[in-house]
């Protein structure tokens, strides 16, 4: 079973966040990155399924020369490869341009399985996975939560809203995007990260992946980066029980407008 | 000796030359430590000699209040057997007129009445012995009161019923001797005598071979078989405590992880990292195992152990020296040693807080033992506790076991409007104060970070600190095993610090005082770490800080482990205490405290996760705090007011018991 993992590395989750002046993005250079948690699951379920099953895990990922560093993370753990897409043109991409590139690397490598985290905790628009897998037709599910492999294809959980989750069966390959808390994410060994640093870690630019910079203009732009406005107030209401009652009934009545 | 031998001449020599060859084959054991790896020894010869008697012949640590009656027990036991081994062999000498010059005559009564003493210390010893392990005094860890056990040939019990009957045998032989010889000073021997005067001559006559065959049989086989049963422990035990170092005992093995990063030869594969089988320890951790004597002091003391979790110091001990045996003699067989028989929850129980090893009477060094188990499951398996990894993955991301932003480490100083200056700014200092990822981002100790620099303040020391640039230094993960996170940020600590001038290091954290100023030499650190308990104690002492104190609560002192054990600070802080408080106030003591003051159970990685236990460790710990009636626990370590301070909150004693650090207390003082 050939398994690939989409990781991308966002501020770790300690990170102090500061908009920049032109409120165009955050500032980056004092933080401290990290691979996006749902992705390290979602590598994790990979590795499994690979000592399970057998076959190959190919971590991959997209960013500036920074985030190599997730690759080495993935490879560390126990991923076989790595795949760096990297170019000056992949700066600024947006969710179709980012699932076009994957599209390219991918359809080369004919993977059972591709995985990846259910959003990204920096720009969390859970996008990117249900339209690369558009981009290579593949069936996709989302949110899952349990997987098992059944003899030619896949059966998962997925998880609804309030609480529910259904079973759903789909032929292979396909693209799911894991949510966190699937599994339990392995501690890199030293073994392990002596063991990385001789696997495969290939670097791929927009000319290497021949897409065409037209491809990739962006459908959508960012206007602006700002820390929400608070809007809400709470309120507390004094006096006599009776009183409070009286105000309450009035507020509901005459501001909430649902009595 | 005498008479009967004569008889059959030569059969004696024959015994004792087949007892000899057989004890010599035998002593293959004491050098199966050879498959260790190496350690390197500095210790000279007059030390090596020195530890052999302090701690080997005169039983040094054996002896202890804690443990009164073995203590005695095993004094008599030793020191009559070696008193009678002695003996024994003058007679052999004298008995064939060899080195006449130097020995007593033949029937010398001092010498008679000084071997009826070894003979009676010998004796009453053995007692002792049968009578603790047989009757209800006998401490339920001891591992086996039957006649064999755990590879040890008779057993516990076995070797005393051949002890008691070789102590009883030597007296009838000798009274019969007396009896036939008749010599004009026998009334010396003043056991041996009464004796041979309770039968008449003719029933000594029948009696006296019999007595002397069976008795230098006994003897004879006790010797030959001495190595396979636990009074082997007579020779490598103190062959154990004369080869160590006593200044490097607790400390882990360096492992050197940034060579072996860029040794582009490296095959990971291949590489040892840690322990998990017998040779994987150095020679002296395998001499170690075979000098345990199964006393059980250690597991007696252990924390982890006293709130119910599987955590037993000397069965990790055993469990290393059976692996030992079964891959070097074939005794047994080779299992594996973690996840076989010693399990990850054991490992994982193990605060370090050193006091298996204080009250080990062989100089035994569980907690690098541990660590090198740990490192094993940790570096190898990437198998650290569940609840760890994402402690170590923060460490080496941001800093500090709890993730917080590395740029927020002065925010503890910020909010109370306190401008610092940064070692990056001043360049120099005297005092580098070291505040500690516990004293920056935990609520609670960071009032102690703000009562230190009130205290430096007053006393107008010249200080400075790192702020952002400060980093965890490591503890945590070197205890967990990880030494690859502890290497990483260590050298990001040399690099950062190598920059600037300072005279001393000042910290409140005694991990981080042990740390940098121990384990950080093992990476060429040579600058002096002062605890704030020392530093606070001089400025006092040299009038430099003047504390009003006219206190008259009762107040009783905590010992942390890495400040008491780990480094022999005990006095300082409580001088402190005594000093801030004026005379009017009470400084009691814990039971037990000191020496054996019961850790916090933060230590050795412990502050990050939590095993079932029956107990917490914290809480059995407050309670013997609480039971001084102090109104205030004053504590010298991060951790440990942190654990304590939960442990009040949990015992609902919030109302009647303050946890403090000690320089809270100084500070209350100040102006």
């Amino acid at each position: 079973m050939k398994i690939c993992v989409l990781i991308k590395q966002v501020p770790d989750a300690g990170s102090v966040l500061r908009i920049r002046d032109d409120e165009s993005w955050v500032e980056e250079d004092k933080l401290v990155f990290t691979a996006n948690e749902s992705d390290s699951y979602a590598l994790e379920e990979a590795l499994l399924l690979k000592e399970a099953h057998g076959g190959e895990v190919i971590a991959c990922t997209l960013g500036p020369e920074r985030s190599r560093q997730v690759l080495k993370d993935a490879l560390s753990k126990g991923a076989d490869r790595a795949i760096f897409l990297h170019d000056e043109s992949f700066n600024n991409l947006d969710c179709n341009g980012l699932a076009k590139v994957f599209a390219k690397v991918l359809e080369k490598e004919h993977c059972d399985l591709i995985l990846c985290g259910l959003q990204a905790d920096d720009t969390g628009e859970a996008a990117v996975g249900p339209m690369l897998a558009q981009e290579l037709h593949l069936p996709h599910v989302t949110m899952v939560v349990q997987t098992e492999l059944l003899d030619g294809g896949l059966k998962v959980k997925q998880e609804l809203e309030g609480g529910w989750f259904r079973q759903v069966e789909t032929s292979l390959p396909a693209l799911l995007t894991i949510q966190s808390g699937i599994n339990k994410p392995r501690y890199a060994s030293l073994r392990g990260i002596m063991a990385m640093k001789k696997k495969e870690l290939r670097e791929l630019s927009a000319t290497d992946l021949g897409v065409p910079a037209t491809e990739l203009a962006p459908m959508q732009t960012l206007q602006r980066i700002y820390v929400p406005v608070k809007t809400k107030e709470t309120v507390y209401l004094e006096g006599a029980p009776e009183e409070v009652v009286a105000q309450l009934v009035d507020k509901l009545a005459n501001e909430a407008k649902v009595l | 000796m005498s008479g009967q031998e004569l008889h059959i001449p030569g059969l004696f020599y024959l015994c004792a030359a087949a007892a000899l060859l057989s004890f010599v084959y035998q002593l293959r054991r004491a050098f199966v430590a050879r498959i260790g790896q190496p350690e390197p020894r500095t210790l000279s010869l007059a030390e090596v000699l020195r530890n052999a008697l302090v701690y080997g012949l005169a039983q040094k640590k054996v002896s202890s209040r804690q443990f009164g009656y073995a203590s005695i027990m095993h004094l008599l036991l030793g020191w009559g057997f070696m008193e009678l081994f002695f003996a024994t062999t003058v007679d052999f000498l004298v008995e064939r007129n060899l080195l006449v010059a130097l020995l007593p005559e033949k029937d010398t009564p001092w010498f008679a009445a000084l071997n009826e003493v070894g003979g009676l210390m010998l004796l009453g010893g053995v007692l002792m012995a049968l009578f603790r392990r047989h009757s209800g005094m006998r401490p339920p860890i001891l591992p086996h009161n039957a006649f064999a056990g755990r590879g040890n040939f008779l057993g516990d019990t076995g070797i005393l019923l051949v002890l008691l009957f070789l102590a009883v045998g030597g007296f009838l032989a000798e009274a019969a001797r007396l009896a036939l010889e008749a010599p004009a000073t026998a009334n010396a021997s003043f056991v041996a005598w009464p004796i041979s005067l309770a039968f008449s001559y003719p029933t000594w006559v029948v009696w006296q071979p019999w007595l002397w065959w069976s008795h230098a049989l006994l003897a004879l086989a006790f010797i030959a078989l001495l190595p396979q049963t636990k009074m082997f422990h007579a020779l490598i035990a103190v062959a154990n405590v004369a080869l160590t170092d006593r200044s490097q005992q607790g400390q882990l093995r360096p492992m050197n992880i940034t060579a072996l990063m860029e040794d582009p030869d490296a095959a990971p594969d291949d590489l040892v990292l840690g322990a998990a089988r017998a040779e994987d320890f150095t020679w002296k951790q395998l001499l170690d195992a075979q000098a345990c004597t199964e006393c059980a002091r250690c597991t007696s003391v252990c924390p982890a152990h006293a709130v119910g979790s599987p955590l037993s110091p000397m069965k990790i001990i055993l469990d290393i020296r059976n692996d030992l045996y079964a891959r070097t003699l074939g005794d047994g067989d080779v299992r594996p040693l973690v996840d076989g028989v010693i399990t990850a929850t054991e490992l994982w129980a193990c605060t370090t807080c050193r006091a298996c090893m204080e009250v080990c009477p062989v100089l035994i060094d569980h907690i690098p033992a541990i660590v090198d188990l740990r490192r094993n499951l940790v570096l190898s398996e990437g198998r650290p506790p569940e609840e760890a990894a994402p402690v170590l993955e923060k460490i080496a991301k941001q800093g500090n076991p709890w993730g917080f932003p590395r740029e927020q480490r002065l925010k503890w100083a910020e909010d109370a409007g306190l401008e610092l200056p940064l070692m990056a700014d001043k360049g120099q200092t005297d005092i580098l104060y070291w505040v500690g990822c516990a004293g920056a981002y935990d609520p609670r100790n960071q009032q102690v970070s703000r009562a230190m620099v009130a205290i430096m303040q007053a006393a107008g020391v010249d200080f400075a600190v790192l702020g952002p640039e400060e980093n965890c230094t490591g503890d945590s993960a070197r205890r967990l095993g990880d030494e690859y996170v502890y290497e990483t940020v260590a050298h990001q600590n040399l690099k950062t610090m190598g920059q600037y001038r300072f005279n001393k290091i000042v910290t409140a954290c005694p991990h981080c005082f042990h740390t940098l100023g121990t384990d950080y030499r093992q990476l060429g650190a040579e600058w002096e770490v002062v605890h704030h308990s020392q530093f606070i104690n001089q400025l006092m002492e040299t009038g430099k800080l003047t504390v009003s104190g006219n206190v008259t609560e009762t107040v009783t002192y905590h010992d942390a482990c890495y400040l008491g054990r780990h480094n022999g600070i005990y006095d300082a802080p409580r001088e402190v205490i005594t000093r801030a408080l004026g005379p009017e106030a009470n400084l009691v003591e814990a039971d037990p405290c000191r020496e054996q003051g019961v850790c916090c159970g933060a230590g050795g990685g412990n502050m990050w996760y939590e095993l079932p236990t029956e107990e917490r460790i914290n809480l059995m710990r407050f309670d013997q705090l609480a039971a001084t009636k102090a109104s205030t626990v004053a504590t010298a370590c991060s951790f440990c007011l942190i654990m304590l301070d939960d442990a009040c909150k949990v015992r609902d004693r919030e109302n009647s018991i303050q946890v403090k650090d000690i320089a809270e207390i100084v500070a209350e003082g100040i102006g």
